[in-house]
């Protein structure tokens, strides 16, 4: 294929396609940005009808009063920001922040870090690399009350993680599922290793598409493994790492199902976090229209993370 | 090559497609799902355990021979699911003819539109001054199911330990705490419990707040913070694992089973467990509650689908099953539960059962509405949810018991009106 | 290029092995024991099949062919509509992309319970509840936020300059695409392919509400029967997560296959 030589030259640079977009614009950009925009109808189109009409119900459940007894009901009452006033006021909204925020933070540091951790140590071949990822992807996708029961099971009294620790001399076992502090961390925790097998597929998958030649070139430049991963494999991957890091985010904001499988929000509500407390107000206590208000707290939340990929995203055109 | 692969994953994605498409009509679209009128009767429950699908299994062909031409259909949906389910499918206007819930979920049902009244029926129905206060559900004046088995916790107990510690099965609160410090001490652990912050807890709670003189008709913070301090007393003192905080109700059966607790706090239902798993020799009291202290009568309810087209062969279903003495025989001899009627009751099946006999002096005793009368309706799935979560924070050391005895009060109050 | 492994990969792959291995072999464990030597966790039990007997009916086939349906049909659908819209959005410059994107991520943050009601009613006017094409529509609206998302680094970064190449051959914008673009991007179609299929194969909530016969449930609603408020029979939920999840890695294996081939496309050609 005639393509391949220069697909090789644009490659050396680390952002490939930022340098030949330049290239592009300048010459006929018009031309091929108005013809890509039908790519977009089926997706638009899908996407519109289904995602954005519970999207709007949402929000608009969570301006009413809706409970078990009127949900069916052809209108609801108007209630306006009573529902956000009432999560606030009842004293759980604030905590719920808090415990998400912890939740973001670890599940994003653990995950981004040892997902693309793995995927370095993965990138050769391999019987070790092969079985290993095969495992990892294995367990990633057994559903979530079979991975949240299993650890519920590990970091029990009895569990092998405290067995494990008895055995280092920890003479207390340590309380993971049930101080309020400690079980936070905890589903955090598990959280996180169920999302590192996804980042690492894909960064593995992105990892794979940087053209050896960059490494050939790096090597010539005396380049340790350290430098490598440093000055080749991080910059190649940056815009997979931005999509990662915003899904992560995301993920770890609507985390939900290890909570549920691990402690039901326990200790008393020491993990309630905003998802987890949206599904006990709308499932739980039947008031959708409080719950719909903690899920669209959420989503605003979201929405500055979603502001700040769209433009970064400008940026990158930009560059 | 490459592109040969994509072609053919595209070709695989479009015949999945239309594959799809055709299956539209077919099987897909059977009856099962809801009420669909003619013979065929529709059953939505959550069971799973092997005996209570038995259960339902005998009941089906109990009417189908009882009903020339009748058929039942029993449909099986998650129990975290079914309560949503029913209300969602009620908003298109469908729904089973007959609904077999949890007992506690009547009030959110029937707000959801979900089952129709029963009075016509009941208020005609000859048996029905059989069926003592609290298994029947009636809201807002209404009757909308009633329950032909009823599910209570007892004081299930290890044998094998009492003997090892020198003690009978306690008959009061200070025994009990007497033998789990005894217990504690020979190296085994006092009682397990649910702590689950859920109605569940709440479940499981009741009994231990209620001996300690709370009550929903006159929430008082001192009393709850008597029987919330007991808790954490347990607690403290090494006799029930902090690990309940976030136990189910299933998990703290299966350590007691396990051997390594001298008491546990659990239902009828765990028969068939103890059975099968329980290594030792057991048996159940009732729960030293004393007289102030209740205990739930739970079970499943079972009641008649709002948009089911046939009413009145669901009514003779349930007559014939449910509400029935033969029927309700069947629930003790499979799954364990006692017959809420009071002839089924007295049937020398359940009395000669030692293990029964504890759940039913039990009934006879402490038993309480499930849930409270006094809770509105429309706030007993919040007032179970403050419940569980105070249980569970003292438990898990969230809270001091003051504070979360305040703190549910506060709530209470709210909610009670 | 460096595919060695170096000490500190060795290290960093058995600390993986071990965080992963662990949990697996536990589940494995279990579903080989007695209900009752469950709790207690101990290694010295006499290991059964009697789970996996109890698991292997009729139901457990029906249930399999209804989860190959879902998860083919979800992931043809979601790379259907996925796959163009992020082309389109690498290729696409302005506020329509901003827009697209910021919406994608949006959508992804809905949580799933709170579109089971509104889905539901719309399945319901459209005749679909009940319907294994209803649930496959849903679960595609689920996961194409997430696959375009991730699909659109992949887009990116194939060199525009191959595509003017092709425009200078002449070849059209769906022809360019198809045949030049799309090749560069397997890859990453491929991993997308895959981790759609795996989600829509364990996807469970809306399987369960959407299907109102439970004959026609897939495999991972199947699975939720181990669990009840009345008990849970860990040895049967632990043996047909094993079971229902083998299928799992046989798709997982071919793909791993066609991504080692992609490694060295660029290097033979």
């Amino acid at each position: 294929m005639q393509a391949t030589t220069v697909r090789a030259g644009a490659a050396v640079s680390a952002a490939p396609a930022s340098a030949a977009g330049r290239v592009n614009r300048v010459r006929r950009g018009d031309v091929t940005t108005r013809h890509r925009w039908a790519f977009l109808l089926p997706g638009a189109v899908l996407m519109g009808v289904l995602g954005l009409f519970p999207l709007f119900q949402l929000v608009w459940m969570s301006l009413h009063d809706v409970t078990q007894a009127t949900i069916n009901a052809p209108t609801w009452a108007w209630a306006g920001l009573h529902n956000f006033a009432a999560g606030f006021t009842s004293g759980n909204s604030w905590p719920a922040l808090g415990r998400t925020l912890v939740v973001v933070l670890v599940v994003t540091v653990l995950g981004m870090a040892a997902g693309f951790a793995a995927a370095v140590a993965l990138r050769t071949s391999g019987r070790w690399s092969g079985f290993l990822l095969g495992l990892m992807v294995f367990v990633w996708a057994l559903p979530p009350v079979v991975n949240g029961s299993v650890w519920k099971f590990l970091l029990g009294d009895d569990g092998l993680v405290n067995t494990v620790l008895h055995g280092l001399g920890v003479s207390q076992p340590l309380p993971f599922l049930y101080d309020p502090t400690w079980s936070l961390f905890s589903v955090a925790f598990v959280g996180a290793i169920a999302v590192i097998p996804f980042n690492a597929l894909v960064y593995r998958a992105a990892l794979l598409a940087i053209e050896p030649e960059v490494f050939e070139a790096a090597s010539l430049d005396g380049a340790s493994r350290w430098g490598e991963v440093r000055h080749v494999m991080i910059p190649s991957v940056r815009a997979t790492t931005a999509v990662l890091l915003v899904l992560t985010i995301v993920y770890a904001f609507r985390s939900f199902d290890f909570i549920y499988v691990m402690t039901y929000g326990g200790p008393g509500t020491a993990t309630n976090t905003l998802p987890f407390l949206g599904f006990l107000q709308a499932f739980a206590q039947y008031d959708f229209g409080l719950g719909a208000a903690t899920s669209v707290l959420a989503v605003i939340l979201v929405l500055v993370l979603a502001v700040v990929y769209a433009r970064s995203i400008r940026k990158e055109e930009k560059d | 090559m490459k592109i040969r692969h994509l072609a053919s994953l595209a070709a695989v994605a479009v015949g999945a497609l239309a594959l799809t498409a055709c299956s539209g009509g077919g099987p897909a679209a059977s009856s099962g799902g809801a009420s669909g009128g003619g013979d065929t009767l529709t059953v939505w429950h959550y069971f799973t355990d092997p005996q209570q699908v038995k259960l339902m299994d005998e009941y089906k062909t109990k009417f189908e021979t009882d009903h020339q031409g009748a058929k039942v259909d029993n449909v099986f949906v998650p129990y975290d699911q079914l309560n949503s389910k029913l209300i969602s499918s009620a908003g298109a206007g469908k729904g089973p003819d007959v609904v077999v819930f949890n007992g506690a979920d009547a009030a959110t049902l029937t707000l959801g539109g979900v089952l129709a009244p029963m009075d016509k029926y009941w208020d005609s129905f000859a048996d029905k001054d059989k069926f003592p206060e609290g298994t029947t559900q009636v809201i807002n004046g209404k009757l909308y199911a009633a329950q032909g088995y009823v599910n209570v916790l007892g004081l299930w107990y290890n044998k094998d330990i009492l003997d090892k510690i020198g003690v009978q099965p306690p008959t009061t609160m200070d025994e009990l705490e007497a033998d789990m410090a005894k217990a504690k001490a020979a190296g085994f652990g006092g009682i397990t419990l649910s702590g689950l912050p859920n109605s569940q807890g709440e479940w499981q709670a009741y009994p231990w707040l209620t001996e300690a003189g709370f009550s929903y008709q006159k929430p008082d913070a001192s009393a709850l913070h008597d029987g919330l301090n007991r808790i954490k007393k347990w607690v403290d003192n090494g006799w029930l694992p902090q690990q309940a905080a976030t136990w189910d109700q299933t998990v703290p059966f299966q350590q007691f089973a396990a051997g390594k607790f001298a008491f546990a706090e659990n239902g009828n239902w765990q028969q068939g467990t103890a059975k099968a798993d329980a290594k030792f020799e057991y048996g159940v009291v009732p729960l030293p509650v004393g007289s102030e202290g209740k205990v739930y009568l739970g079970g499943e309810g079972e009641g008649i689908g709002a948009f089911s087209k046939n009413q009145d062969l669901a009514w003779e279903y349930l007559k014939d099953t449910y509400y029935d003495k033969d029927g309700e025989l069947l629930a003790p001899k499979l799954v364990g539960s006692l017959p809420a009627r009071t002839d089924a009751a007295q049937d020398s099946s359940v009395t000669s059962n030692a293990l029964l006999k504890a759940f039913a002096d039990t009934i006879a005793k402490s038993g309480a509405t499930y849930p409270d009368g006094v809770v509105p309706p429309k706030a007993v799935a919040d007032v179970q949810l403050a419940g569980g979560q105070a249980f569970s924070a003292v438990i898990g050391g969230q809270k001091s018991p003051a504070d979360a005895a305040n703190g549910a009060i506060t709530s209470l109050k709210g909610l009670l009106g | 290029m460096n595919l060695k492994a170096g000490p500190v990969a060795v290290i960093v792959k058995a600390f993986f092995t071990a965080l992963y291995g662990v949990p697996l072999l536990w589940i494995v464990l279990t579903s080989l024991k007695k209900s009752s030597d469950v709790v207690g966790g101990s290694l010295l039990f006499r290991p059964t099949t009697a789970a996996y007997a109890r698991s292997f009916n009729g139901d457990l086939f029906t249930a399999l062919g209804q989860s190959v349906t879902i998860a083919v049909g979800t992931t043809a659908l979601v790379l259907l509509v996925g796959v163009p819209a992020a082309y389109g959005l690498a290729r696409t410059r302005g506020w329509v992309a901003s827009l697209g994107l910021g919406l994608l991520v949006v959508l992804q943050m809905l949580p799933q319970t709170a579109q089971v009601i509104p889905l539901f009613s719309l399945l319901g006017q459209w005749r679909l509840l009940d319907n294994v094409g209803g649930v496959i529509l849903a679960d595609a609206a689920l996961l194409a936020p997430f696959a375009t998302l991730l699909l659109r680094p992949f887009f990116r970064s194939v060199p525009s300059a191959l595509e003017e190449a092709g425009a200078i051959d002449g070849a059209g914008v769906v022809r360019t695409f198809w045949s030049i673009v799309l090749p560069v991007a397997r890859n990453g179609v491929l991993t997308i392919a895959s981790i759609t299929f795996l989600l829509a194969w364990g996807e469970f909530l809306y399987a369960v509400r959407f299907f109102l016969t439970p004959s026609n449930y897939p495999l991972s609603a199947l699975l939720s029967q181990q669990v009840s408020a009345f008990g849970i029979d860990w040895p049967g939920l632990m043996a047909l997560a094993v079971l229902t999840s083998l299928p799992i890695l046989a798709v997982f294996t071919a793909t791993y296959r066609l991504l080692r081939d992609g490694l060295t496309v660029g290097a033979v050609k």
